[in-house]
């Protein structure tokens, strides 16, 4: 909170500075105490501790924790699955409480929330003033499931688009959406895509457990299928698999070997990185090949979250989700840490303010 | 700052009565038939405390409650009437066991027993032992075991006896029950049914939240009895059945999203024979427990998951006394052949056969000892040999020393070992060693039990991510932390009768430590202070009772931050009752009682408001 009044404190300066001595830069005004930073989503326990949001300065010389309960005064509750943002606000998606909360993005106040109509969310995507929302339904139907249309003017559900199994990951380009089955409480091998225009839903068949998904520089959209693992008794291989959007078919797979299921990936610059075993791997994301050995060693209890930009790596350790989590910022060309914080607990999403 | 006034109050005014002092310990005496002789006999140098009827009866809304307000046991509830579990002295819930007529019910799915899920209205007598029992009981009987028992008593006259309770109270919570008893020279019939149905929508403080979907319903129908068969022996049996529905609250921010319901029930039959000569005594015990639950994820649909049993107990115990050297040692043989499944888990069976041995004996009125051993032999895993030592001591007429050692075991669950993908076939009992040394007095008047604790667990199975390095992010039981407890115990009794003017002072206060070995803080969920008091005063017809609580700060995280922590609190109930009718056959008595007297916002989980202030009138007729 101290952290919170200096910054408040500064961003008034900053302001009256502004104002009074420099009248022709006013676009770099900070927008918020949490502009110009990293924040970092922790999904909570049910025992241990609200799910929340971490703040660190891109400098990595100002942390903050419990920034929403810090502005707003309440807990978020369990589980903050994930994010999403558009030019002013972020979209906390919290799927145990069923619930969407709207926050200014860069002060963090309080805006609104989506608590009706919502089963289960897990990820949403902002397209045309439109937010949309995967949920999983209830959790003894697995033909329930759907994606929720949002109107962001009035942050009520307009309609609800029926989607297969899981849906979990979303994607919107060009008019359409893509969306990952993980398969929720079983598994599921699609991706569905579909056209906002006619909610016309069309599959994919991809590998089991389709989790992260990202367009490369291509507009090609690489799809990280986790596999089923050995002991849901029907182990299936793991894969990166990439596809035309223009066609809907799958132009490469990469698969990985027997028995490893990576469960981690993002794509910056054209380069995949995943997350396996311990180990951090790279690979362009038109190679015909997955490397054998991973550029970083990780040093984690459980790797929870990974996000990279400007030549630095971010990764978050759960740990026991017993206590916070901690993220750690590698240096892409020494590979060694740079800079160390304790972050919300359950810490599994990174995104850059 | 309100709660730390009451508790110095609280400890000046339990330092004051500590010089004078009742009657927690070992009040055991009355000549009846129980089933459960371990607790009656092999308790030397344990700390004993009985709930009689009066107390039970002034916290009839759940079992939680009850023990709450008075018994140093830490209880964490998922919401008022939710899920509800208890914790001895720092240790886990999974640490505590329940026995019913001497037989352990945990479940065997899950180890522990759901403290909102027990009607205890039935039972005549609840008595909760500190300390640890695995010699006696088996498997989670570290922090302590609490009894229900079924007290049945031989009459020279015919005798009939009725109690009919009925209440009602806020958020339309309602409770009916009726207990009858018929005895002669020759037999004992004990019957007893209950219902008890609620709401439970009560208005969340300082939101504008109802506690949604919290409602429950239960039926419980106790039946026993005893038969006097020659000089020698007699025949007993026990039967207690349970039906439970419960819907689980949501909690903050969005508790309508709560949708979920579970149901529950219990079957327990015991059947025991008793021979009872000079020198041998021989019992012989059979028993058929059945257990299922049914968890319903999305109330309005016909999916659940759930979870049975079945155990069968063949048990016989052999005593023989020394009666010259006023000793005895006892032979405790049982077998049990266990059934479990979950919806996740194909039946599995557990046989597990037990050998303990208990030698006792006073010395010159003054110091009566037990040393006791215990070998059990398991299909699933082996348990270690175990031992206890327990010493009474009379200092002086009216002060004793107690002491107690004992090494005590949890073995793992059926959850811990098959649950799919994820259980621990490795696994190996969790083993706790632990001391006791307490001072107590006892007079006519007053009684107070001082003690103070040490227990260290070993290989405690904790469920953790990674747990199993062939099985990456999956979350795996493994035996994993250490942890060491140590703390303090103080039980108080008054009971004073000037003219027609009956007062009567209960209070427990617990200090706890329970530090994990690994980070060195105190383990989450157990606060170092706890503190409970009960007041009642009698004139004539007419009762006044106050309830006092102080639940110390607890944290939420291994790190203790104090960003995660669940606020201390006190809070404090307070009724009347009034006999309308009080004559040596008839009893007829109203009372009022308030809840949450002061309407204090508190919370025992995170997120889940408890009730406020609520108002409960009870008919209580005896004849």
């Amino acid at each position: 909170m101290k952290i919170n009044k200096l910054l408040t404190s500064i961003f008034i300066l900053s302001i009256l500075c502004f104002t009074s001595c420099s009248e022709d830069d006013t676009d770099s005004e900070p927008r918020g105490d949490y502009e110009n930073g990293i924040l970092i989503s922790g999904e909570g326990s049910k025992s241990t501790g609200t799910g929340s949001v971490s703040f660190v300065s891109n400098d990595f010389t100002v942390a903050e924790n419990l920034i929403y309960k810090t502005v707003n005064n309440v807990e978020l509750g369990t589980y903050l699955q994930s994010m999403a943002f558009d030019d002013d606000n972020a979209y906390l998606v919290v799927d145990d409480a069923n619930t969407v909360t709207v926050v200014d993005r860069y002060t963090f106040e309080y805006k609104g929330e989506i608590s009706t109509d919502l089963e289960l969310p897990r990820f949403m995507v902002v397209s045309d003033n439109k937010g949309y929302v995967t949920n999983w339904g209830s959790t003894s139907d697995d033909t329930d499931d759907f994606v929720a249309v949002i109107d962001l003017s009035t942050y009520t559900i307009e309609k609800t688009i029926s989607v297969g199994n899981g849906p979990e990951r979303i994607v919107a380009h060009n008019g359409k959406l893509y969306v990952s089955h993980k398969g929720a409480y079983t598994t599921n091998n699609i991706v569905s895509v579909i056209t906002i225009a006619d909610d016309n839903v069309e599959e994919i068949t991809v590998g089991y457990k389709p989790d992260e998904m990202f367009l490369d520089n291509d507009g090609a959209l690489v799809v990280l299928c986790g596999g089923n693992e050995s002991w849901t008794g029907d182990e299936t291989e793991a894969s990166i698999t990439k596809i035309d959007i223009s066609d809907n078919s799958i132009t490469s797979t990469l698969s990985f070997e027997e028995g490893e299921h990576p469960s981690l990936m993002v794509l910056d610059d054209n380069t995949i990185y995943y997350e396996l075993d311990g180990g951090v791997f790279n690979v362009i994301s038109d190679a015909s090949s997955l490397p054998e050995t991973p550029i970083i060693e990780l040093e984690t209890t459980f790797t929870y979250g990974i996000a990279v930009k400007d030549n630095n790596l971010f990764i978050t350790d759960a740990e026991k989700f017993a206590d916070l989590a901690k993220l750690n910022v590698y240096d892409l060309t020494t590979k060694e840490i740079i800079s160390t914080h304790s972050v919300a607990l359950g810490a599994s999403k990174i995104y850059f303010n | 700052m309100k709660h730390k006034a009451l508790f110095l109050v609280a400890s000046i005014f339990s330092t004051l009565s500590f010089a004078q002092s009742d009657s927690l310990v070992n009040r055991l005496e009355e000549v009846v038939v129980t089933a459960d002789t371990k607790l009656q006999v092999h308790s030397v140098g344990y700390k004993v405390e009985r709930l009689t009827d009066s107390v039970i009866l002034k916290n009839t809304e759940s079992f939680t409650n009850l023990l709450r307000f008075n018994t140093p046991i830490y209880l964490r509830e998922y919401g008022s009437g939710g899920t509800s579990s208890a914790s001895f002295r720092g240790t886990s819930s999974s640490n505590t066991a329940v026995i019913w007529n001497g037989i352990n019910i945990n479940s065997v799915n899950s180890g522990q027993t759901g403290f909102n899920s027990l009607t205890v209205t039935l039972f005549d007598g609840i008595n909760v032992r500190s300390g640890g029992g695995s010699i006696e009981y088996g498997s989670g009987a570290i922090g302590g075991t609490i009894h229900l028992n079924d007290n049945l008593k031989f009459t020279q006259n015919k005798r009939f006896k009725n109690h009919t309770l009925f209440s009602v109270g806020s958020y339309n919570t309602y409770q009916g029950l009726h207990k009858l008893k018929f005895s002669n020279k020759k037999i004992v019939i004990s019957a007893g049914a209950s219902y008890n149905s609620s709401n439970n929508d009560y208005p969340w403080l300082n939101t504008d939240y109802k506690n949604t979907n919290g409602a429950y319903s239960n039926l419980a129908l106790n039946f026993s009895g005893s038969f006097y068969l020659n000089k020698q022996s007699q025949l007993n049996f026990y039967t207690a059945n349970y039906r439970g529905e419960r819907f689980f609250s949501g909690e903050l921010p969005n508790p309508t999203t709560a949708n979920d319901k579970y149901q529950d029930f219990s079957n327990r039959n015991l059947l025991v024979y008793t021979n009872k000569g000079v020198a041998f005594n021989h019992e012989a015990k059979l028993a058929y427990l059945t257990q299922e639950y049914r968890y319903f994820a999305d109330k309005n649909s016909s999916n659940f998951n759930f979870g049975k049993s079945k155990r069968m107990l063949v048990n016989y115990n052999l005593k023989y006394s020394f009666n010259k050297i006023r000793a005895s040692i006892t032979s405790f043989s049982e077998f049990e052949n266990i059934y479990g499944s979950t919806d996740q888990i194909s039946e599995q069976n557990r046989r597990q056969f037990s050998q303990s041995v208990v030698y006792n004996q006073n010395l010159q009125q003054k110091i009566a000892f037990e040393a006791k051993i215990r070998k059990d032999f398991n299909t699933d895993y082996s348990v270690p040999f175990t031992y206890a030592l327990g010493i009474n001591y009379k200092v002086h007429s009216s002060w004793f020393l107690r002491v107690n050692g004992s090494k005590n075991y949890r073995v793992p669950t059926y959850n811990d070992l098959y649950w799919p993908g994820q259980g621990n076939l490795d696994l190996i009992p969790e083993i706790a060693a632990q001391g006791e040394l307490g001072l107590g007095f006892k007079n006519n008047k007053f009684s107070a039990d001082l003690g103070v604790f040490y227990i260290a667990t070993k290989d405690k199975i904790v469920w953790t991510p990674n747990g199993d390095e062939d099985r990456p992010g999956v979350w795996v039981p493994i035996n994993l932390s250490e942890v060491n407890n140590k703390g303090a115990e103080l039980a108080l009794s008054y009971n004073g009768t000037f003219h027609n003017h009956k007062l009567q002072f209960n209070l427990n206060y617990s200090y706890t430590e329970a530090i994990d070995a690994s980070t060195n803080k105190q383990t989450i969920y157990t606060p170092k202070h706890l503190l409970n008091f009960n007041l009642s005063y009698n004139y004539k017809r007419f009762l006044g009772f106050y309830q006092q609580l102080y639940n110390g700060k607890v944290y939420t995280t291994a790190s203790n931050s104090e960003d995660f922590i669940v606020p201390d609190y006190a809070i404090a109930n307070a009724g009347i009752n009034f006999k309308i009718l009080h004559t040596n056959a008839n009893t007829l008595q109203l009372g009022v009682k308030v809840n949450n007297l002061f309407n204090k916002y508190y919370v025992i989980q995170p997120r889940r408001p408890m009730p406020n202030r609520n108002f409960n009138i009870n008919v209580n007729y005896t004849f």
